[in-house]
């Protein structure tokens, strides 16, 4: 399963957010996701894919600002890892 | 000054989760103590406390309920129900002038013991994200207020075991001086986990496990008490400036009538009679009363002996002769020691005895302490019809003594 299947998973299990509004271009606005709720993602994220986002909130927002950034972001930290 | 009323009440105790089914319990002397079950509960030395049965996941959105310690969501639906019972229309109040004041001595403690655990016993880096807004002190108050809107103060007051009678006097004083129209008042307070109960256990003011029956074991103004109970749960007041409140055609409780406010100055737990029976007088004065119109005296009564003596000593130092003629009774006996809630859930005790002209029992009370002479009611609730006026005392470690007195609308 692709990070982004997986990510969308993870959202609508633990946030509720119904998947018909789950797709790469989805931006957090149009998902609700506000400041708060992305740091909840955030920890979920780290729980879920074994990775360690940026402690800076400020580069997440910067990086992130739909669905497919956050998923892209994702796959970026866990190919680091693995590449060591 | 304006006078103020009690339009609303809501409770979450150990003895119910509505005013009504809490004080049905008091009146029939019931208690709300038992040995508490879990993990870590083996590692207790005193495994009693007044635990309150609540399931919040029906009460609360997932998304929210992960932000809302304990403590916030007893506060939260003792606030809800304390505004149905009022019958406001939140659209017809002018809400920045509408206020929160809560009392609480351990705030967030359930969600710092789980920080904690992760941190240290887990050995963990993975804290919840939410643990600041969690444990922090004024959460509760915050959450009230935003359910409602309220713009004008939203304060939190943490004054130990008289932090939510601190909390409604000041509430009161901010209506009667005509800065706010509507105050929610009260107090929360969950603090039975492992961190808070080895803390309370450490102090040695616990009481021990009655060995009969664990249900007894808080024993006020006895010859054979051993300590305090920790319950949990909370009370919240609707608190109207009265002509606003007669104008919207509101029911009225009662009104608040005196507020004193003495700190001992002395030790940081020891009572003092003479700052326990300062605080008396000053509420007395403040409600232009003297001792004989107080017809019911829920006492601070935490069955520690530091207090129970000290406290019959203070009262009878304000009350002179007639002490002896007025019913003093101690409800922690069957609901714990709510320490930041006490002051808040013993007040609607009170104005619910005089509503049904009713007053509770002190239960556990066999033989009392030779120090302890007063009428603690402890033979079963009492029928004490017309009912005009009662006291509330809750005395602080810190030594913040608040005074309540509560008198019948008219």
């Amino acid at each position: 399963m692709s990070v982004l299947d997986r990510l969308k998973q993870l959202l609508e299990r633990d946030f509720s957010i119904p998947s018909a509004s789950l797709d790469a271009g989805a931006t957090l606005e149009s998902l609700d996701i506000d400041s708060l709720r992305l740091i909840e993602i955030v920890f979920a994220v780290e729980d879920e894919f074994k990775v360690t986002m940026p402690q800076d909130q400020g580069e997440i927002r910067d990086r992130v600002k739909t669905l497919g950034d956050l998923a892209n972001l994702i796959e970026g930290l866990a190919l680091s890892r693995a590449g060591g | 000054m304006k006078r103020v009323v009690v339009t609303g009440m809501g409770a979450i105790t150990p003895l119910g989760n509505d005013v009504g089914s809490f004080f049905d319990a008091l009146a029939a002397g019931r208690s709300g103590v038992r040995r508490l079950e879990g993990p870590g509960i083996e590692r207790l030395a005193i495994r009693v406390a007044a635990p309150v049965s609540f399931d919040p996941q029906p009460l609360f959105e997932p998304a929210k309920l992960r932000m809302l310690d304990r403590v916030s969501q007893f506060a939260l639906v003792a606030a809800a129900q304390a505004v149905k019972d009022s019958g406001v229309t939140l659209g017809q109040l002018d809400r920045s002038r509408c206020g929160v004041c809560v009392g609480t001595g351990m705030a967030g403690a359930q969600s710092a013991d789980d920080g904690y655990r992760t941190l240290y016993a887990e050995n963990s880096d993975r804290l919840k994200p939410f643990t600041v807004l969690m444990a922090m002190n004024n959460a509760a108050a915050s959450w009230i207020g935003l359910e409602y809107g309220f713009t004008g103060p939203n304060l939190t007051y943490s004054t130990a075991c008289s932090s939510s009678a601190v909390a409604i006097g000041e509430a009161a004083r901010r209506i009667a001086g005509g800065e706010a129209h509507l105050v929610i008042a009260g107090g929360a307070e969950a603090c039975l986990n492992l961190g808070t109960l080895k803390a309370w256990e450490a102090l040695r003011t616990l009481a021990m496990e009655d060995a009969k029956d664990p249900s007894a074991s808080c024993k006020p103004f006895s010859k054979d008490r051993t300590g305090l109970v920790l319950g949990e749960g909370a009370a919240m007041l609707v608190l109207e400036e009265r002509d606003r409140a007669l104008a919207r055609g509101a029911p009225i409780y009662a009104q608040i009538a005196g507020y004193g406010l003495v700190t001992d100055a002395t030790h940081i737990t020891r009572p003092s009679v003479e700052g326990q029976a300062a605080a008396i007088r000053a509420a007395l004065a403040d409600a232009r009363m003297d001792g004989k119109d107080i017809g019911y005296v829920n006492a601070h009564g935490t069955g520690t002996q530091a207090n129970d003596g000290v406290e019959t000593a203070a009262i009878k130092s304000v009350f002179g002769e007639t002490a002896y003629n007025v019913p003093v009774s101690s409800t922690k006996s069957m609901h714990g020691h709510l320490l930041g809630a006490a002051g808040a859930v013993e007040l609607v005790a009170a104005i619910m005895a005089m509503q049904r002209g009713l007053i509770p029992p002190t239960r556990n009370l066999a033989v009392a302490d030779p120090e302890c002479d007063l009428d603690y009611v402890s033979s079963g609730a009492r029928l004490v019809p017309g009912l005009a006026a009662v006291l509330s005392s809750s005395f602080a470690f810190g030594g913040t003594n608040a005074v309540l007195i509560a008198r019948r609308d008219a």
